[in-house]
């Protein structure tokens, strides 16, 4: 902890001395508002280079008596509450020359926890070749990020891309190798705008490997129309060893400050894993359908409200969930009373299923934010509430973020778990989480 | 003799009527005349402060009371009457964040976010004094009618009414430079008949391919007192733009087209 506490004040004082030399910098630039009046940008250069370096620091309070704590630890950790300190830096850089584009996004992460001191990760987060032979038409290869849909907190048809994180759903994602085109086709009338975009996706041991177990192109595409002021998405994705999705989303504005949203995915034969409360597992086939249906509000005061009701079909009912809580209870039971982790251990070979995000059937998301209150430019403090509809466990989180200075944000979220026994958000390890973060762009 | 009197009253009443009708033609055609005008006028204004389809770089400025400055620039094209799209160049934070607008409909694409998101027009993705219509501008007869102009010592004053509820602001008075037919003031009001902010067009410069436009807007508005906001322009062309670029698969790629 000791440790985390002195990466996180170093990086501190470094981020603050350079926002510092940064801001007397730019008082120091006077306006020049006559004609001479110079826009560097304007001289193109081929490559540009960006990062971001971002210090978070997190404080975890545990929920020692949450039964997914006990699946996690058993009886084997005293403290109430858990440290980290991360370091990350984001690297992206692209080179144009005329119709042939490479651009490439890199992150590392280092971080400091207890339970693992230092450890270090690093990942290409897209890395591609774009052609684009005319305004039309462009090809991509490589490791890229297909974000499909129209939710903001939840997307059932992002076909082709890693699920977003609930906590932070603006965050950057990790894409697919994949093979990709785009074809837009725009005209006057009705119908202003048509694009398809088809993508071809190979799935081996060693690209795309997290997709699926065996070797297979994936396929599928979006068609785009842009009709009567609403976007409407068409989309599908083929797979021989994977279920077979076809989605539809669409967006408009209903007033100039009212937008509505909905996304719909069918999953053709989605296997879905239970586990009953002594342990065993089966496999369910069905065709589920998913979808979410929202709104985005923007009031006279400068509130932002954005609401989403989301239906995942692909989800566990209360009475699944619950089961499933009652054999890691049970299992903790039998750890205290014969030592034995097997129905423990049993429960946990399904955590990746019970254990993700949302992973229930019925949810509201709700976020509102005020920007520039109290006649503070850049400040924006915000609320987001996720609901569990259907066993009415909470997610709630309060956050300040501010950006005192170019390029420089600081954020401050707070997070608390609301529930019952044996409900999703009242059966998580933590019952509250505090996350301090700077960042600056350069 | 009853008969004819009648007949002496209406055709004195048809008389009457006549007049009143000549009376009332030449009035409507009169202020239909000036209404034409007016909106002829803002036609020839939306043309001098930029062609028909071009592109520029825009540097917005934003100071605070205490003189903390926040600058963003942004590479524009823009086409026709109401299609516009722009990529943020500057500051770091905001690089490769581009907007879209066509007629009414406006989105926002952020790099991190990898989507465009649809925005409305009082939003601002800059923060400050500006908000997205003035950042993303299209013609203002495209937005508005003229429902009255007036003769002034320096020019003419345009008084103008939004076409549709979804403009940014209800109404809006232009105040133009008769000589140059370009605007040096223009104050924006909301439905409310509150001052929203003024724009103050200034420094008129020679741009090239018979561009003479002010190359500075100075905006302050009673709701940010104390806060000034600048738009500077630079490289402003003409030049020949697709239709597709003006499409939410395209924002990614405005950047492309410097």
């Amino acid at each position: 902890m000791k440790h985390g506490f002195i990466l996180l004040t170093a990086w501190f004082m470094i981020v603050s001395f350079y926002g510092t030399a940064v801001s007397q910098n730019t008082d120091d630039d006077l306006i020049d508002l006559d004609l001479d009046f110079k826009i560097e940008e304007v001289e193109k250069k081929p490559y540009s280079i960006n990062a971001d370096i971002e210090t978070k620091e997190t404080i975890r309070f545990f929920d020692r008596d949450a039964l997914l704590f006990k699946q996690r630890y058993l009886d084997k950790k005293n403290e109430a509450t858990a440290w980290q300190t991360d370091l990350d830096l984001t690297i992206e850089g692209q080179f144009q020359k005329d119709f042939i584009k490479l651009y490439g996004r890199f992150n590392g992460l280092l971080y400091y926890n207890d339970d693992e001191n230092f450890e270090s990760e690093r990942k290409v987060e897209e890395a591609y070749i774009s052609f684009q032979p005319s305004f039309s038409l462009a090809i991509d290869a490589g490791k890229k990020v297909h974000k499909w849909g129209k939710g903001y907190a939840f997307s059932p048809s992002a076909f082709f891309s890693r699920p977003k994180n609930l906590d932070d759903p603006d965050a950057t994602l990790e894409g697919y190798y994949s093979l990709s085109a785009d074809y837009i086709k725009s005209r006057g009338g009705i119908l202003q705008t048509i694009a398809i975009t088809p993508v071809l996706m190979p799935v081996n041991r060693d690209i795309n490997h997290e997709i699926g177990p065996k070797d297979e192109f994936i396929w599928g595409g979006k068609f785009y129309f842009f009709t009567l002021d609403t976007d409407i998405d068409l989309m599908f994705l083929v797979s021989d060893n994977l279920n077979n999705h076809f989605g539809i989303d669409f967006s408009k504005n209903l007033t100039p400050s009212l937008e509505i949203h909905g996304d719909a995915a069918l999953v053709k034969d989605y296997h879905q894993y239970i586990i009953d409360e002594y342990g065993n597992t089966s496999k369910q086939e069905d065709t589920v359908f998913n979808f979410l249906l929202g709104l985005r509000y923007l009031s006279r005061q400068d509130t932002t409200y954005i609401f989403e009701y989301y239906h995942n079909g692909q989800g566990y009912s209360a009475r699944e969930y619950e089961t499933y809580l009652s054999l890691i209870e049970r299992g903790f039971d039998q750890y205290l009373n014969t030592s034995s982790q097997s129905l423990i251990s049993q429960s946990k070979t399904m955590s990746a299923y019970y254990n993700q995000q949302a992973a229930m059937r019925d949810y509201l998301y709700l976020k509102v934010s005020q920007k520039d209150p109290f006649d503070i430019l850049y400040f924006v403090p915000a609320i987001t509430v996720v609901y569990n509809m259907e066993d009415q466990s909470a997610s709630i989180t309060p956050q300040l973020t501010y950006s005192p200075l170019t390029n420089l944000t600081v954020d401050l979220k707070t997070g608390f778990l609301i529930g019952k026994n044996k409900t999703e958000y009242g059966e998580k390890i933590n019952n509250a989480k505090v996350v301090l973060s700077i960042k600056y762009y350069f | 003799m009853h008969w004819d009197m009648f007949n002496l009253q209406d055709k004195k009443g048809m008389k009457m009527k006549k007049i009143l009708i000549i009376i009332f033609l030449g009035l409507f055609s009169t202020l239909s005349a000036f209404a034409l005008d007016g909106n002829e006028i803002l036609r020839q204004v939306d043309r001098n402060l930029n062609p028909d389809s071009f592109e520029m770089y825009r540097k917005l400025i934003n100071i605070e009371p205490d003189g903390t400055k926040k600058e963003f620039v942004m590479f524009s094209v823009k086409k026709g009457k109401d299609k516009i799209a722009s990529v943020f160049l500057s500051p770091a934070s905001e690089k490769g964040r581009s907007t879209l607008r066509i007629g009414d409909n406006m989105w926002l694409y952020i790099p991190n976010v990898g989507k465009p998101i649809r925005i409305t027009s009082l939003q601002s993705v800059t923060g400050g004094v500006f908000n997205n219509s003035d950042i993303m501008r299209v013609d203002y007869s495209a937005e508005y009618n003229c429902e009255k102009i007036e003769t002034i010592d320096t020019g003419y004053a345009l008084y103008l009414k939004a076409k549709l509820k979804t403009v940014a602001y209800e109404t809006v008075t232009m105040f133009i430079d008769s000589e140059k037919l370009l605007p040096y003031k223009i104050e924006c009001y909301a439905a409310s008949g509150m001052l929203i902010k003024n724009l103050y067009f200034k420094n008129i410069k020679d741009f090239g391919q018979g561009v003479i436009r002010p190359a500075l807007i100075e905006t302050d508005s009673p709701l940010y007192k104390d806060y000034k906001s600048y738009i500077v322009f630079a490289n402003v062309k003409k030049r020949d733009l697709a239709d597709e670029i003006f499409t939410l698969n395209y924002m990614h790629k405005i950047d492309g087209l410097r």
